[in-house]
């Protein structure tokens, strides 16, 4: 897991990331900057299910990625199988750029955790 | 200008780039009341309040920068008392009324806020944030009577108004009627499953009236808040778009009017506001590949939409208004600072979110949108808002 973290970290606006179970208990964590990694993660597992709830009862299908947008930082939180994985990101980057990124890690993560 | 006044001017915007470069790069609670104090030197008291806010929220332990906060804030909310009262003078709208309300509220007013609440209820009679905030008010009162009035009232206009249910539970609770206030409880659950704070409360009232546990989460099945109080949209019918001017249908960009919407409510004509939004929303909507959009106020309440027949407002409503709320209530925490928008995703199509100062914009969309296009349409709209406040 630390190696998949540490491979998306190097990617240009990535500040740092981390995997989650679904009950937010932190599995891997990989940041550069200063955060409360086990608030990150206690949070995770509300807003998971506010969403989960949110996306059923519309219609629009299984949760698969939710990104946050702040004054300082963004967040995305991105389905990956039994797991949430989490990647802080800079206020200014391309998501479009980082997308790839993203799926990439959350795809190893979801095979590392079915194996 | 002459000379001089050039002078000065300059050389406060140079000090204000400055101290904002300065703080980008290492914030200090010292560079956030510089910053303040040369916003306010340049002019800007409103920019100034921003200021010290978001420094206040980042050190919440610094004394003198939080003292200094909480004065700017003092000052703020008496200049947007006035500018309410000028409001509600000039151009009506029931959140006004509510926002006027919760200003009095903050500085200890309670005799204002009774008298605002009541004066927004007689001219906008079915918008249920007011009746929300006198119910809150009669409960910190004990007066358990008029504050059980009020928000049974409130959940009559909007069954998923997750502060109204939370109250009204507490409500039922001092009135010792636990099964009511389980029932409420259980009602919240539907749209927000997991709340731990709802959980815990509703442990509490099973216990005391001696029902079973709760379950962790609503089932798949359960029914929605109000079982059989409100009608469901009749199906195929295009409801047009709904504001909460008396629930009125705004008749937009050439959409029928809603066949089942409630009558008009006597003695108030649409505003321009409502119209605005309602025309935003509709063009919102208008986008290809775009599938609903709508608006929600801070109290939880549906200000204008345009949905699909097949999904209820208010309970689209509720879903977003708990999704912002979870996550605008953790931001901070997760290190992204205050909430400004989001993009959630599922297989079967998107939401975007937009905090628009009291408001949040949720636009649902299909994969196949095109993102530029929305966004471009979200900005426009987000624009005409912000001008017609």
């Amino acid at each position: 897991m630390k190696n998949i973290l540490n491979k998306l970290n190097k990617t240009q606006g990535v500040r740092g990331s981390m995997v989650v179970n679904r009950d937010g208990i932190i599995v891997a964590s990989d940041f550069a900057v200063d955060v409360d990694e086990g608030a990150i993660g206690a949070v995770s597992s509300s807003i998971l299910g506010a969403l989960e709830a949110a996306l059923k009862r519309v219609g629009l299908g299984r949760f698969q990625r939710f990104v946050i947008g702040g004054s300082e930082n963004r967040i995305a939180l991105i389905d990956a199988g039994p797991s949430l994985l989490l990647v802080l990101l800079a206020n200014d980057v391309n998501l479009g750029m980082v997308s790839v990124e993203l799926k990439e890690a959350a795809d190893a993560i979801r095979q590392k955790a079915t194996l | 200008m002459g000379l001089f006044g050039w002078l000065s001017t300059w050389s406060t915007n140079r000090k204000v780039t400055q101290l904002e470069m300065q703080l980008q790069a290492r914030p200090t609670p010292g560079l956030y009341v510089q910053l303040a104090a040369a916003y306010d030197e340049a002019g800007n008291p409103q920019k100034a309040y921003q200021v010290l806010k978001t420094g206040a929220s980042r050190f919440p332990n610094a004394v003198e920068l939080n003292k200094l906060y909480a004065e700017a804030e003092k000052r703020e909310r008496e200049a947007e008392k006035i500018r309410l009262q000028q409001r509600i003078q000039t151009h009506p709208n029931p959140i006004l009324y509510a926002r006027l309300a919760e200003l009095y509220k903050l500085s200890g007013e309670m005799d204002k806020v009774i008298s605002v609440c009541e004066a927004g209820i007689r001219a906008f009679p079915k918008y249920g944030g007011t009746y929300l905030v006198l119910g809150q008010i009669y409960l910190e009162r004990k007066d358990l009577a008029q504050a059980r009035e009020k928000l049974e009232k409130a959940i009559e206009l909007d069954k998923y108004n997750y502060m109204a249910l939370k109250l009204l539970a507490q409500v039922y609770m001092d009135l010792n009627m636990p099964a009511e206030a389980a029932k409420k409880l259980e009602d919240i659950l539907y749209f927000a499953p997991g709340d731990e704070a709802i959980l815990g409360l509703l442990k509490k009232a099973k216990e005391s009236a001696g029902m079973a546990e709760p379950a962790e989460e609503a089932p798949a099945g359960a029914m929605p808040p109000g079982r059989g109080r409100a009608a469901a949209p009749s199906s195929g019918v295009p409801r047009g778009t709904t504001t909460i001017t008396g629930r009125k249908t705004i008749v937009a960009a050439g959409r029928p009017a809603a066949l089942g919407a409630p009558p008009a409510q006597a003695g108030r004509a649409v505003t321009a506001r409502d119209r605005l939004l309602g025309e935003g929303i509709a063009r919102l909507r208008a986008v290809e590949g775009v599938t609903g959009a709508l608006l929600v106020d801070s109290y939880g309440l549906v200000v204008a939409a345009e949905l699909d027949p097949s999904i209820d407002e208010g309970l689209a409503g509720a879903l977003i208004t708990n999704v912002y709320r979870t996550t605008s209530q953790n931001a901070q925490k997760m290190g992204v600072g205050a909430f400004e928008d989001g993009l959630i995703e599922g297989d079967g199509g998107n939401i975007h979110l937009l905090l628009l100062d009291d408001l949040i914009l949720a636009v649902f969309a299909s994969k196949t949108v095109r993102l530029g296009l929305l966004e471009k349409s979200i900005r426009e709209f987000a624009a005409a808002v912000s001008g017609a406040r």
